[in-house]
């Protein structure tokens, strides 16, 4: 909310500056997040009077002006054609340096001396057009500072309000905010004018039909007024606080808004039907047309103003366009009423309609303010406007305020905060903010708490009010009691993906952020090759964009089009990783999401080689970097084998790798169609690994086996087999020949005419070691034959003899 | 065998020419298998002094081993100064260019948010709390009621809310990390020394507020908790990350769940506290908020608040990362561009 300091003047005599009050807002919780002086630029404008006025001997369009300043004469040319001699207008001395930032010099315009300037709104950066120069209102007396005649020798002050305190959207809000902090006084203008009119009771007749939605309804009748602009000072201060000057009717009821905190609706009181106001929600919907124009559904139990024949406003949102004050208005009533909070909040929200009064009734507007406020509307606007006051007033719901009793210890306020608060600061802060104190002995008070602070109902909301008057600042700074932390399973957690992405930045990986939401529309288009079960998305009902549709169900989407982003900017070699969540329905323990970590690569297989070996990645590194992940963190063996279950990898290039039996992460080469969904080259490969799973089971510590104490035998298999056998499913029987083979590994693999179509060489190594003694030729031999036995009987194998 | 000393001078002379002019090893050790090898000839010599005459056996023996000692030393120096002519002759051929890259790939990067996150857990790790984490998609009554948002509350407004389909429809993508607070006590009872790492969702995007971004929340329950320990811990923390010298503020804020609320700042970085775009000339700026948990929040969980005091912290890891960093624009933290990243 923004503030002229000027006005806060007029609540609050304070000896805070403007940015001292900033400064001590700000400290005591009310957030002054800007001090502007209004008057900047300024300086060398003066107000002045054209004297006489013709036209420049060598150009058309320009005009010879003598203007004074009350004691000198200057002589100024300028373009503009709206003025007149005798118009009082803004001159920007020589040495002026506009808000523009144009800087006033002596210049010869065309052979003609100009010492100054005439300055228009959009030079003063008053408006952000301007069609001449600006022409100020006639009785305008030349030679004073213009900021000084614009009112702009002011501070604007921009309040950050927090939703707790709906009592400091007002200037008096902020003035008793500024009171509670020095001790100055605050004091409300005068409000007293004569009622002249007739009784109200004439006028209008009010009902409160809903009294739980409506608890006060405060009326004020006027008659004989002529609907004209407000005065100058008025205008230019609704403008300045973000409020479109419209008539003085209107006007007035928003400065009150913006002086007082309470909102308030003019009524025509000859368009209410039947001279009757009704406060009532209606049991059926209906649709109604508020004053901006648009025609809305009304829902039942949305509380509405009504006159003797249907709704003519929304209560405390906005008013209708069948009521509001027309030009030819004579005759108005004004509302100053209190409306509950959450029904008001309720009804703004399901019209999407937000007002300056919503806002403030949705925070709390004080209700035992609605006497002075429509008081002050009236004689506020009975000092520029003619009119006649009705006698006396309507107020239904007066004797439902009733300020709050709260209990309070002092010994309370020094515990929570840490720091002494001695029962004598307690009581002169409460003095302060105008709380009486009741000592009910032992320690204990009674704190009463007056209307306008809805925020304060218990014994801590005091305990703050102590803390934050006597200064934060205050409060010392001491250390909890240290405690041995906890080692929990998120410790774990976190300590476990600190060491994978360790492995995987030594690997030259780099991480990756993405959002966990993915865009709905591709994920539905290529929902086949991306794996989309629709029925276990969790969905987004309210997306900002289609890119926050859905929450991601892997990894994968995201990963892959940072590859492609990075592709495009001139990066082949793409090394990325990413941990985070995924989503899905059906993941465990009533949580949809689970712990992944993605990885992802194209390009060379190591970027910057220079010994010949650019060569591209493949399946192979990526399977280098995944299964060694997992066993770096999970220390116990895993398996890998063939899958079709993941449809955005290519056929024949995927992988599962499981754990105890469950699959814990699954690569391969992205299947093409998704390459080129993301216009990628390829071949890109993919990893995803689901890490709290694989990580789950922590590993027991190892036994130790004793070391062989005598040498190993080394046997080398060469054998060809049919090229869909394998190897790795080989090698694990071979291991499991003889208990003497510690180790099967492939030194060599080919394929080629030599040995037939649809085969493939592999020469198997075994490493042949016995505990306690040394092999004898007829124990290698033998084993060695059953190795063979194995290869030939199964898997088809053929021995080679080379 | 008066001819046996003059023959040992004579191949002393011989093999000390032969060793001279052995242009490389192979000529050296060839001369040295002719003279003096085991099966050279001043060796043969030494291997007959047994059958001399008594009288000439000591003279013979003397010279002799003198002759092969004399060659050997020879034989040493040449050897020495052949391979180090080798060498030399060598060097230029078989010479590494030790400046070539190493046959691995360079190390890749953190992402700066990732490595905020784990400086400012490590921070609070060491301070003494352990880690919780929780679901990113939430009830209604974690994100808010428990938290002391009641429904139709305005603050509510202060966090634009993403929501999940579902049947019952009080799912949400939590706003904040804080729900764990509430996860935590309702499983365990004070003292409790938490801190919550997470990402957090707003429906809100612009140059400083992306949809989606990441959060730590800390929250301690003891007996004798105040508000100074909370004070003291984030001035440490405070400091621990943006230097032992930084100037902080503690001033009075509100947040549902805490009472009193603070927000803590810290001096400008980029100003120095004199002033800038990015402090909105405050010269300060708001790094987290805090307060001392709100007595209805422990009500939700069953804590006693006569009993029990604690207090609860949060700050945007986005904020501070950009902040240390000097990123201006959110949204490059989401880009993965590995030219930004390998600035990390
Ligand atoms: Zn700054």
């Amino acid at each position: 909310m923004k503030i002229p300091y000027s006005w806060l003047k007029e609540f609050i005599d304070t000896r805070l500056s403007p940015s001292q009050a900033q400064e001590a807002l700000t400290m005591a919780g009310v957030e002054v997040s800007s001090c502007r002086f209004l008057g900047e630029g300024f300086d060398s404008v003066v107000t002045a009077r054209i004297l006489e006025m013709r036209p420049h001997p060598d150009a058309d369009r320009l005009s010879l002006c003598k203007v004074t300043d009350g004691s000198t004469t200057f002589g100024i040319v300028c373009g503009a054609k709206n003025m007149k001699a005798g118009d009082a207008v803004a001159l920007a001395k020589i040495g002026a340096r506009l808000p523009n930032g144009v800087e006033i010099k002596k210049a010869k315009i065309r052979g003609q001396a100009s010492e100054g300037m005439l300055c228009s709104e959009q030079e003063l950066k008053l408006a952000e057009s301007s069609p001449g120069i600006m022409i100020l209102p006639e009785d305008t007396a030349p030679g004073k500072p213009l900021a000084d005649a614009l009112g702009l020798s002011d501070w604007l002050l921009e309040v950050e309000i927090t939703p707790n305190r709906g009592d400091c959207l007002s200037v008096l809000g902020v003035a008793r905010e500024i009171a509670s902090i020095t001790g100055e006084k605050v004091v409300l203008p005068d409000v007293s004018f004569p009622e002249t009119g007739e009784p109200i009771a004439n006028l209008v007749r009010v009902d409160v039909s809903d009294p739980d939605l409506c608890p006060r309804y405060t009326a004020r009748a006027i008659t004989g007024v002529t609907i004209a602009p407000s005065p100058d000072w008025m205008r230019r201060r609704l403008t300045l606080c973000g409020i479109r000057p419209i008539n003085n009717i209107v006007d007035i009821t928003n400065y009150l808004l913006l002086e007082v905190g309470q909102p308030m609706h003019a009524f025509d009181l000859d368009r209410l039907r039947g001279g009757r106001i009704d406060v009532r929600a209606p049991k059926e919907p209906l649709t109604f047309t508020t004053l901006d124009g648009s025609e809305r559904t009304i829902e039942a139990g949305t509380l509405l103003i009504r006159d003797g024949e249907g709704p003519v406003a929304v209560a405390g949102v906005m008013g209708g366009a069948n009521s509001e004050v027309v030009d030819g208005t004579t005759r108005v009533v004004f509302e100053s009423a209190h409306f509950s909070p959450p029904s008001i909040r309720r009804t703004a929200k399901r019209l999407g309609l937000s007002s300056e009064s919503s806002y403030r009734f949705e925070r709390g507007v004080d209700p035992a303010g609605t006497v002075y406020a429509a008081d002050r509307a009236v004689s506020l606007l009975s000092r520029f406007a003619t009119l006649s006051v009705a006698k006396g007033l309507i107020d239904v719901g007066a004797g439902n305020v009733k300020p709050k009793t709260v209990p309070f210890r002092p010994e309370r306020a020094t515990r929570i905060m840490g720091r002494a608060y001695p029962p004598e600061a307690c009581r002169e802060i409460f003095a302060r903010l105008g709380f009486p104190v009741a000592d009910q002995g032992a320690g204990r008070w009674a704190v009463t708490v007056p209307t306008h602070r809805f925020d304060i109902e218990r014994e801590i909301d005091l305990v703050e009010e102590v803390a934050r008057l006597s200064g934060y600042d205050s409060i010392p700074t001491t250390y909890p009691e240290s405690k041995a932390p906890e080692f929990s399973g998120d410790d774990r957690f976190v300590d476990i993906q600190e060491r994978a992405f360790d492995f995987l930045r030594g690997r030259g990986f780099s991480q990756a952020v993405n959002f966990s939401f993915v865009g709905g529309r591709t994920w539905e288009r290529m929902g086949a090759f991306l794996g989309f079960d629709p029925a276990d998305a969790v969905r987004v009902v309210n997306p900002i964009s289609d890119d926050t549709t859905l929450m991601r169900p892997h990894l994968l989407t995201g990963l892959l089009s940072n590859a492609a982003d990075n592709v495009r900017r001139f990066i082949d070699d793409v090394r990325l990783y990413e941990g985070g969540k995924a989503f899905g329905k059906s993941y465990v323990e009533g949580q949809f999401e689970e712990a992944r970590l993605g990885v992802i690569l194209c390009g060379k297989r190591l970027p910057g080689d220079w010994s010949g070996a650019d060569a591209p990645a493949d399946f192979f590194d990526m399977k280098g970097v995944v299964e060694p992940l997992l066993l770096h963190l999970c220390a116990s063996p895993v398996h890998v084998v063939p899958t079709r279950l993941r449809p955005f990898f290519e056929e024949g290039k995927a992988a599962d790798i499981l754990r105890d039996g469950e699959v814990v992460a699954w690569f391969g080469a992205i299947r093409k169609e998704l390459l080129e969904e993301y216009a990628l080259a390829g071949p890109v490969f993919y990893g995803e690994i689901r890490l709290a799973k694989a990580t789950a089971a922590a590993a027991l510590p190892g036994r130790y086996a004793p070391l062989p104490k005598f040498p190993p035998v080394f046997r080398d298999v060469a054998c060809v087999f049919p090229f869909g056998v394998p190897v790795g499913d080989v090698l694990a029987m071979v291991r499991e020949v003889s208990p003497e083979v510690v180790e099967a590994g492939v030194f060599d693999i080919f394929t080629g005419e030599k040995i037939g179509d649809g085969n493939k060489s592999v020469g198997i190594r075994v490493k042949l070691q016995p505990l306690d003694r040394t092999l004898t030729e007829p124990e290698v031999h033998s084993i060695h034959s059953k190795i063979v036995n194995l290869l030939e009987n199964r898997f088809g194998g053929k021995i080679r003899t080379s | 065998m008066p001819g046996t000393s003059e023959q040992i001078t004579r191949l002393l002379e011989e093999g000390m020419a032969a060793i001279a002019s052995a242009r490389s090893e192979s000529d050296l050790l060839d001369a040295k298998g002719r003279f003096f090898g085991k099966k050279g000839a001043v060796s043969a010599i030494l291997k007959g002094v047994a059958s001399l005459p008594m009288e000439e056996r000591k003279a013979v023996g003397e010279l002799a081993n003198r002759a092969r000692a004399e060659l050997e030393s020879a034989f040493d120096a040449r050897l020495a100064g052949i391979r180090d002519q080798e060498r030399r002759r060598s060097e230029g051929r078989e010479r590494i260019d030790v400046t070539l890259p190493g046959r691995a790939p360079m190390p890749g990067h953190r992402h700066p948010v990732s490595q905020t996150m784990s400086d400012v857990l490590a921070a609070f790790r060491r301070l003494g709390f352990s880690v919780q984490c929780g679901p990113d998609v939430e009830t209604d009554y974690y994100n808010f009621e428990a938290l002391n948002f009641p429904p139709e509350h305005p603050a509510r407004d202060m966090q634009d809310t993403f929501y999940i389909e579902s049947g019952a429809g009080d799912l949400v993508l939590r706003t904040h990390t804080s729900p764990v607070q509430i996860r935590t006590m309702e499983r365990m009872k004070p003292p409790v020394r938490i801190v919550a790492p997470g990402t957090v969702y707003r429906s809100d995007s612009d140059i400083t507020h992306s949809p989606m971004f990441h959060q730590v929340e800390g929250l301690a329950v003891d007996r004798d908790i105040t508000m100074a320990d909370l004070k003291g811990l984030l001035t440490e923390f405070c400091r621990m990350t943006f230097g032992p010298a930084t100037p902080v503020r503690f001033r009075p804020s509100y947040f549902p769940f805490t009472e009193p609320s603070a927000e803590m700042d810290i001096q400008c970085v980029l100003c120095g506290g004199s002033g800038c775009r990015v402090c909105k000339d405050s010269g300060w700026l708001e790094i987290l908020g805090a307060g001392m948990v709100d007595p209805t929040v422990f009500g939700f969980v069953g804590y006693d608040p006569e009993e029990y005091a604690g207090f609860a912290f949060g700050m945007g890891i986005e904020r501070i990362a950009m902040l240390r960093h000097g990123i201006s624009d959110i949204r490059l933290l989401f880009e993965n561009d590995i030219r930004f990243l390998s600035q990390f």
